[in-house]
């Protein structure tokens, strides 16, 4: 009968080889995830190559403005506009969404560089377009951070807004985080030291904006803008 | 951030379990059954049937034992009526004429005891246990008795399958019972079986009445003796040829109960047999299944805390963010959906991890259904129910069994 001195065999090398092929099916999934957000990223800079050569467009057609008028150019000024607002509100949201777990890639903080210098230009030309053509958009500069407890509510907001008000509304979210010097200028200029910050058509708005406050202030910027 | 760890944690242990199988059943291709096949040598066996209040399916479950494929001089059957209150006596009684012995107790003894008090009356060098709710295949005693020939074997479990399946939850039990027939011979092979069913395991007799017979204040008396086997020296093989069914909850409330009671009884007996933990003396079993299994009990534990608080907090936030935006719930769908949006959103790394882990599971249940020569319907809701929800399920269970045993919520069966 069965002794109960004996050892039972152990199949450690059994074992150590499953670890092991589990290892490297999981480094090969990461592998792929990780060629896929590559990928992702490169699409990326592409849509980001086409938004700075529209810009390069804009600013174009801003140069016929004093020669050939406002009623002939400001039609098409803001149709590249809407353009542009459409384009870049969809790669803000996939660079966001859609890489988050890039984190800090080196390439996709330069991406995201790359994207927020984008950003700054456009809200300057939106800024000279409403001047110019009274054209009836608000803008609203968004300053977000990591170390930000309400930054997603305000996100939250913002995404309402953007979804309900459309080309209507330029939204542009600015992550203070990276240092990129365009953003430093903006937040310098405007002083935000608290996250969220909102910049509404030129007025800064510290902390948490609720979709009714919100309305409130742009309603009353447009007649101001008006 | 700790959601994509426990994500990442859960995947790897998923995955290692998965290649830990295939291993074993790749280095052991060639002798997964039969070994225990048996048409020369005939020990005498037993086999008890203990009944409480089983009027609706007794005669079945030993008419299914009167027509095994064995010399029936050398079968001796025994129904213990365990003071039932239906009409279990009755048709035990109806028996008799048939060879059957009838022990009915005056009082009401609970499973284990009703095994222990007729343990010592057997005539077979073998005794067979088997619920009144369940029922054997004829050649079941031939394909499992060879392995006695063996010493060291002190028990041998078959194949358990579920006996109609006839809703989604029982088909969902269906593919589970199926895969784990697969399990418990990848065990055996690793001479690791932790329970040995109440649904046909044999034992060896006297090695039973060494040890003292079942234990009678246990949750799940079929793992303690499991255990108490591995204790003592001894193995348990298993023959997944060898088929016997048995009947599984048919609401979701039922299963709830079996499985917070198997659970429980894990608990209790992982407690009881804690110096097996770790323990080179009982190879496999003690330095790899058990340990194993505690991790994984505890990492079960703990994703479903993080899952519920994680939830709670997104719902918290939600109407957070919902009240900013004055509860228009429609004005938070998008007006237009960019598909190329939804293809970053789908596409990440997570979602690669998780396509390659269910096409793993997937290939084990196809396995296991090949192994046994039935046919995996690929249309069948109920084999993905068990895929894909059945774990969410089964971790709700886990919980709760860890929290009654820490609460001390009295124990009953």
């Amino acid at each position: 009968m069965g002794s109960s001195k004996q050892v039972k065999q152990l199949d450690t090398g059994m074992i150590i080889t499953a670890f092991a092929l589990s290892a490297i099916i999981f480094g090969a999934g990461v592998f792929v995830g990780y060629m896929m957000n590559r990928e992702k990223l490169s699409a990326m800079e592409t849509s980001i190559s086409e938004i700075v050569s529209d810009i390069e467009n804009f600013q174009l057609q801003f140069l016929s403005f004093d020669v050939l008028g406002e009623n002939a150019t400001c039609p098409l000024l803001e149709s590249t506009l809407a353009a542009i607002n459409k384009k870049s509100y969809e790669t803000g949201n996939r660079l966001e969404l859609g890489l988050s777990e890039m984190g800090g890639d080196a390439s996709y903080v330069s991406t995201k560089l790359e994207y927020s210098r984008l950003l700054v230009s456009y809200w300057l030309l939106a800024e000279k377009l409403k001047a110019a053509c009274e054209t009836k958009v608000s803008t609203v500069i968004y300053f977000y951070a990591k170390d930000c407890s309400l930054c997603s509510d305000q996100a939250f907001v913002l995404t309402y807004m953007k979804n309900n008000y459309g080309s209507r509304l330029l939204v542009f979210a600015l992550d203070a985080d990276l240092g990129e010097p365009s953003v430093n200028t903006l937040k310098s200029y405007y002083n935000v030291t608290i996250y969220p910050s909102l910049i509404i058509n030129g007025l800064k708005h510290e902390g948490l904006v609720s979709q009714q406050q919100l309305e409130d202030t742009l309603n009353l910027g447009v007649v101001v803008g008006g | 951030m700790l959601g994509t760890i426990v994500n990442y944690v859960a995947w790897y242990v998923f995955m290692f379990i998965s290649v830990m199988w295939l291993l074993i059943m790749l280095k052991n291709r060639h002798n997964h059954n039969n070994s225990g096949l048996n048409e020369s040598w005939f020990p005498r066996v037993s086999v008890l049937i203990p009944a409480y209040n089983e009027e609706r399916y007794l005669a079945k479950t030993v008419n299914s034992i009167l027509s095994l494929n064995y010399p029936r001089k050398l079968l001796d059957i025994i129904i213990i009526n365990d003071c039932s209150k239906d009409g279990t006596r009755r048709i035990a009684e109806g028996f008799r004429s048939s060879g059957v012995r009838v022990f009915n107790n005056r009082v009401n003894m609970g499973k284990a005891a009703s095994l222990n008090r007729v343990l010592p009356l057997c005539r077979g060098e073998l005794v067979a246990c088997i619920d009144a709710d369940s029922t054997a295949e004829p050649a079941v005693l031939k394909k499992m008795t060879g392995y006695f020939r063996n010493p060291k074997i002190a028990a041998v479990t078959p194949a358990l399958k579920v006996e109609n399946a006839r809703n989604t939850l029982e088909k969902a039990q269906y593919a589970e019972y199926m895969l784990n027939i697969l399990l418990r011979k990848m065990l055996a092979l690793i001479d690791s079986v932790h329970v040995t069913p109440g649904v046909f395991s044999i034992y060896r007799k006297n090695v039973l009445l060494k040890l003292g017979g079942f234990d009678t204040d246990n949750l799940t008396e079929d793992m303690e003796i499991a255990l108490r086997i591995h204790d003592a020296g001894y193995s348990i093989e298993n023959n997944m040829n060898a088929i016997s069914y048995t009947a599984c909850p048919e609401k979701i409330g039922e299963l709830y109960k079996q499985r917070v009671r198997w659970y429980r009884g894990g608990l209790q007996n992982a407690i009881k047999y804690r110096h097996m933990l770790f323990n080179r003396r009982y190879g496999n079993l003690g330095m790899f299944f058990l340990p194993f299994n505690l991790i994984i009990i505890i990492a079960i534990v703990a994703i479903f805390c993080i899952l519920v608080l994680d939830t709670a907090s997104n719902v918290l936030r939600n109407i957070f963010q919902f009240g900013l935006v004055r509860w228009d719930f429609l004005g938070m769908l998008p007006k237009e959906m960019s598909l190329s949006v939804i293809m970053d959103y789908i596409f990440n790394t997570p979602m690669v991890l998780w396509t390659v882990g269910t096409a793993v599971s997937l290939m084990l249940l196809y396995l296991s259904f090949r192994m046994n020569s039935e046919r995996l319907h690929a249309r069948r809701l109920s084999y993905f129910a068990y895929v894909f929800v059945f774990p969410f399920i089964y971790m709700v269970f886990w919980a709760a069994a860890v929290f009654y045993e820490l609460t001390g919520k009295k124990r009953k069966w």
